[in-house]
């Protein structure tokens, strides 16, 4: 095919036909976009956004938190005997003990006297 | 008609009035002297430093203490009352505590979001700029971490009822058992 003829098939092709490959990468980049903004949205909405300490401002934390859970819990399969019930309480009473043995968001921390912005004593 | 016009009348005079006293009994309760103001200026950017390490030490307790309160529901409560029920044994008393439980862990899920952002939110303010603003901020973040401590309040104590409930039902277990 000489390069007159492609020249002629391609003043023959209609708008669309002539850019439809730079609208099919515009499509594709403003769907990306929308997926994205929709996924933002989940990770927001969902709660995931404050658990997820690869966020800045976390850093100094970040080590400290517990990466897996080993506790592997109560088979919910089997026979119910004295020995089940011995077993589940010693297991739930440790765990009780981790999950309970710590006043959490409690204290005075956030008080007016102890970031300072409370009303000057006279 | 003019009965009804009158008495329509009084109900919007009695209803401004009401909602103007409740704003000038919310100032009255809340009264900030240009004193206080200037201190919330001055002591506000390390009062903010404060904040931050408080969200970053929070969000970690979130996550720990969370992992904690799932694995009580999720690899105890629910798989010894599936063993009980699987087993035909009667475990109504024991699902009532776990289903009240789950129930205050959303709770808890969601107070937490709820303080987690309106943290975030007291963080961005210019509080210099805005010392009255960044003073509000506080106080209602301040409401919502109490929020939070309630949760989990509630929720160590229904890690005691299901132990109480697990305690009648091994009881009861010993007792026909003989």
């Amino acid at each position: 095919m000489s390069e007159e003829q492609l020249v002629t098939d391609a003043s023959s092709l209609s708008p669309w036909q002539r850019h439809r490959f730079v609208v099919l990468i515009g499509l594709t980049i403003v769907i990306s976009i929308f997926l994205v903004g929709v996924a933002l949205a989940l990770y927001a909405s969902s709660g995931a956004a404050q658990l997820d300490l690869s966020r800045p401002g976390y850093t100094s934390v970040r080590d400290k938190a517990v990466r897996s859970d080993t506790f592997e819990g109560f088979s919910a399969s089997g026979s119910v005997d004295k020995g089940t019930l011995d077993d589940f309480r010693k297991l739930y009473a440790d765990q009780a003990e981790k999950a309970t043995n710590f006043d959490s968001f409690g204290g005075d921390v956030m008080s007016d006297k102890t970031l300072s912005i409370d009303a000057p004593t006279k | 008609m003019k009965r009804f016009l009158i008495f329509s009348i009084a109900m919007v005079v009695v209803a401004t009035g009401t909602a103007l006293g409740h704003s000038l009994l919310v100032r009255a309760d809340s009264p900030m002297t240009e004193t206080q103001i200037q201190r919330i200026r001055e002591n506000c950017v390390e009062a903010q430093s404060t904040l931050y390490q408080l969200h970053a030490s929070d969000a970690l307790l979130r996550v720990n203490r969370g992992q904690l309160y799932e694995t009580m529901s999720t690899k105890l409560m629910e798989p010894f009352d599936s063993r009980l029920t699987l087993n035909s044994y009667d475990a109504s008393g024991l699902v009532t505590v776990a289903a009240d439980y789950d129930a205050k862990l959303t709770e808890f899920r969601v107070d937490y979001q709820q303080y987690e952002e309106a943290m975030s939110r007291t963080l961005a303010i210019n509080c210099t700029n805005q010392p009255v603003a960044f003073y509000d901020s506080v106080a209602d973040t301040r409401s919502k971490r109490t929020k939070v401590h309630d949760a989990t309040l509630v929720l160590h104590q229904l890690i005691g009822d299901y132990k109480d409930a697990f305690e009648k039902f091994a009881k009861d277990f010993k007792e026909t058992d003989k």
